[in-house]
């Protein structure tokens, strides 16, 4: 099989493959990268529930994945009648679900497994350490899919984005969509190490820093909410441990001066392009406390609602918008799914 | 008897629940309903704190802390080498405990209901860890009246191959069907890998066939292994609710070691002394402010003990720490306190006179006089003790008065030994007993700017001393107010009306 996606990812491990939509082509992926990594032995598991053979929400048929003998994989308890590889009760997290607790398996022949996962990101940390323990060499995560979802996924290693016509039926609002998100991921943490220091340990939901990194006081009301207009008219940064909603960088962006806004990571950033934009423009600039990456762009121009691109121009419209490699997963399959 | 939640807040034994930390979900479960050792009970309420003491020994010999606070009460005398060797097995039984999860749920089954793979793996897990747990326990001086039945059958029937390994899988040896079958289910996935992609559709085809075929096989050996593991299930439940009881001694003698508790003894008659007495939830506040608690000396005979003395002067804490003594000694707790020698009682109630939102319409007299109602014809023909707080303080001081004159006789009448609090004069009259709160004793001049609470804890000697019956209520209110600090005018009014 050709190598596409396996000298992208590297040797980065956990892989988390992540969709910017429902049907984006997000189990293809995670397939196709199994196939070409097919020597190593795998760990797998999933945010939530995914890789259903028919998708809950549009009906349209999903592929399974298939492992070989060997692999790891997690999955809930409830989902142990969906799989037909012969298996090896290997531990039992104590991760619940609402389709039981979530236990560690081997597979013992190569076979058909479906994954259900912690749906909560701070557990799939324990996971992955307990999947290395196990032996597993690199650990796949099926992630979440639709950006909102992503929010506060801290995903680890590097992400694998998959996006595709089942985001929107215009061809140009999904290449600025993922151009979007591919840009997000690529915050840096501040250049100032001062700052960079003196985020480590901020805990707060907001805290306010000279770009120096020197703390100063941030002015609030009765009720403990900032008063952003009380803010000292010269370039200041922000850190906001929550969610980065659009009011939030308008009013930042109305200030009337540069505001550096730190968040944890690029999954917090909640608001949409034009409010970002305003921010920017008005001297704004968006920082993290952890850098996170996207190894690759996996483009699916094949929507599950019944319209497609077409491939060429999809993917080249993409490579001209993304500074990432731009991969057409279904290449091999003559586009002929679904 | 019922540990209601109310007696448990009030009496201050659910703080000390909190702080009792079972490993297990069996310990927890245990901890969650514990037993009463009522009257009848005294040989195993020994047999219980016998466990206890030794498990407090043992902990205590496998730490560096010193050794000062052996109780020397334990059961068995060690000698020191065989200490040593008690103490590593005793941490090697803890060291399991925490491993265990619950599977009580499981075996709550119908029989024709199979196992799922991950519920055999948990039954293995358990039976692996259960057979470390029972090999240390075996290396301990024996417990009374804990023991855990065998389970080897199931063990060998689960670990066919004896490895202890810590995972489970349908092994071929459970079906003589499966080595074959999945033979040759390997030899085609084999082929499936050797096959391009797109021309896999057949293949497929054929292994989801053995697939399925393999799936039947697989729930045929569930089934004859459920069948075989249903048939051990009292044996299951019993191993489960012993290391319930095991886990439960090791929490109790954690804390008894931790709080420095002793270990009640059951009074020949029906009298409580109780010497050294504390409340650890109260003496813990009075830490964190920076003050201790005076421990109280308590002999109370048959009939009802009457306290007096002034406010804030720790009746009601005397009250609260003589029914948490009682209610830890008939669960069998060590008892906070330097001395104790209990009677069993069938039942203990304490009676509050705040009525919460929980008094269902009832005014603090309704309420305090339906528990007493409650209390009085529910022990007929048991032996009780009850602890009444200022009973009959919430209605006019006469009546009021006359009300608990007339309760001290009854209860004078009855079996059960009773304690109660009151500021009406005449009460210790008709009393068997009376203690009075040595009270605002102390004078002392020059802290007005301190926090009242400060000051009158300053001045106020907390000790229960024994009182003649019909000395009169200590008449200190006045000066309780004034060091409250209450409103100057007010004040004055109040003098001039006394």
């Amino acid at each position: 099989m050709e190598q596409l996606l396996a000298p992208l990812v590297g040797d980065a491990s956990p892989v988390t493959v992540i969709g910017l939509c429902k049907n984006a082509g997000k189990t293809t992926a995670m397939r196709r990268l199994m196939a070409e990594l097919g020597e190593e032995r795998l760990a797998l598991t999933s945010v939530g529930r995914d890789g259903e053979r028919t998708d809950l929400v549009t009906g349209t048929e999903k592929p399974d994945l298939y492992l070989k003998a060997g692999d790891l994989f997690a999955t809930a308890r409830a989902m142990l009648t969906l799989c037909d590889a012969t298996l090896e009760v290997v531990d039992l997290t104590d991760v619940m679900t609402p389709l039981g607790p979530v236990a560690i398996f081997r597979t013992l022949s190569d076979g058909y497994v479906q994954l259900a996962g912690p749906s909560a990101a701070g557990q799939l940390r324990p996971l992955t350490a307990r999947f290395m323990e196990l032996g597993a060499q690199r650990v796949l995560i099926d992630g979440a899919a639709g950006r909102k979802s992503l929010a506060g996924a801290g995903v680890e290693g590097v992400a694998l984005l998959c996006t595709g016509a089942s985001l929107d039926r215009d061809m140009d609002l999904v290449v600025a969509e993922t151009a979007h998100t591919c840009w997000l991921f690529a915050r840096k943490a501040p250049e100032h190490p001062g700052l960079r220091a003196a985020l480590e340990g901020a805990e707060e939901r907001f805290a306010l820093f000279e770009p120096d990194g020197s703390p100063l006081e941030l002015p609030v009301d009765e009720n403990g909410s900032p008063k952003w207009n009380k803010l000292p008219r010269r370039p200041l940064a922000v850190w906001a441990a929550g969610g980065i909603t659009d009011p939030l960088l308008k009013t930042l962006a109305r200030r009337g001066a540069p505001t550096t806004l730190v968040t944890q990571d690029a999954t917090h950033v909640l608001a949409g392009r034009s409010a970002l934009e305003l921010f920017l423009r008005n001297g704004g600039q968006l920082a993290v406390r952890r850098e996170l990456t996207i190894a690759a762009v996996a483009a699916n121009p094949w929507s599950a609602y019944g319209w497609h691109f077409e491939p060429d121009k999809f993917i080249s419209a993409l490579k001209q918008a993304v500074d990432l490699p731009v991969v057409n997963v279904k290449e091999d399959q003559h586009g002929i799914d679904p | 008897m019922e540990l209601t939640h109310e007696l448990r807040e009030n009496a201050g034994l659910q703080w000390v629940l909190n702080r009792l930390s079972p490993m297990s979900p069996f310990g927890k479960a245990a901890a969650r309903s514990l037993r009463w050792y009522g009257p009848g009970d005294e040989a195993a309420l020994e047999e219980e704190l016998d466990n206890v003491s030794l498990a407090m020994e043992l902990w205590n010999a496998g730490t560096t802390a010193p050794q000062a606070d052996a109780c020397g009460c334990a059961p068995v005398v060690l000698t020191q080498a065989q200490r040593k060797d008690a103490a590593a097995a005793l941490r090697g039984v803890t060291r399991c405990l925490p491993l265990f999860h619950d599977i009580r749920g499981s075996f709550d089954r119908d029989p024709g209901a199979p196992f799922d793979l991950v519920e055999l793996f948990e039954i293995k897990h358990f039976l692996v860890t259960l057979e470390q747990l029972v090999q240390a326990y075996a290396a301990l001086p024996p417990m009374a009246g804990l023991s855990f039945p065998s389970l080897a059958g199931a063990l060998v029937l689960m670990d066919p191959e004896g490895r202890r390994l810590p995972t489970f899988a349908i092994v071929n040896s459970y079906h003589n069907d499966l080595a074959p079958l999945r033979a040759e289910k390997a030899k085609l996935e084999k082929a499936i890998r050797m096959t391009q992609e797109d021309k896999r559709g057949p293949l497929l085809e054929k292994r989801r066939v053995l697939a399925v075929e393999e799936d039947k096989l697989e729930l045929e050996v569930r089934r004859m292994l459920t069948g075989k593991l249903m048939a051990y299930k009292e044996d299951f439940l019993s191993n489960m609710e012993t290391l319930g009881r095991l886990d439960l001694i090791v929490a109790k003698a954690k804390l008894a070691l931790r709080y420095h508790c002793v270990r009640p003894t059951l009074s020949p008659d029906k009298s409580i002394t109780l010497q050294g007495v504390r409340h650890p939830q109260v003496e813990e506040d009075l830490a964190q402010r920076g003050e201790q608690f005076t421990l109280l000396d308590l002999d109370l005979k048959p009939g009802c003990t009457v306290i007096t003395g002034a406010n804030m002067g720790g009746k009601t804490v005397s009250l609260r720490s003589t029914v948490l003594s009682l209610l830890l000694c008939q669960c069998g707790f060590f008892v906070f306190a330097q001395a104790a020698a209990l009677p069993l009682f069938h039942r203990v109630e304490l009676i509050l006179a705040d009525s919460g939102p929980g008094a269902g319409g009832l005014s603090s007299f309704g309420k305090e006089v339906h528990l007493l109602d409650q209390l009085l014809r529910e022990t007929k023909g048991q032996f009780f003790f009850v602890a009444l707080d200022e009973f009959a303080r919430g209605t006019n001081p006469q009546e009021g008065a006359a009300l608990a004159r007339a309760l001290v006789r009854h209860l004078g009448s009855l079996d059960c030994v009773a304690l109660m609090t009151t500021h009406y004069d005449g009460v210790s009259d008709v009393a068997g007993a009376h203690y009075q709160v040595a009270g605002l004793v102390r004078d002392i001049q020059g802290d007005e700017g301190d926090d009242p609470r400060k000051r009158i804890a300053r001045r106020m000697d907390y000790r229960l001393l024994p009182a003649p019956p019909g000395a009169p209520c200590p008449r200190d209110a006045l000066r309780v107010c004034r060091l409250l600090k209450l409103d100057n005018s007010l004040m004055e009014l109040f003098q001039a009306d006394l």
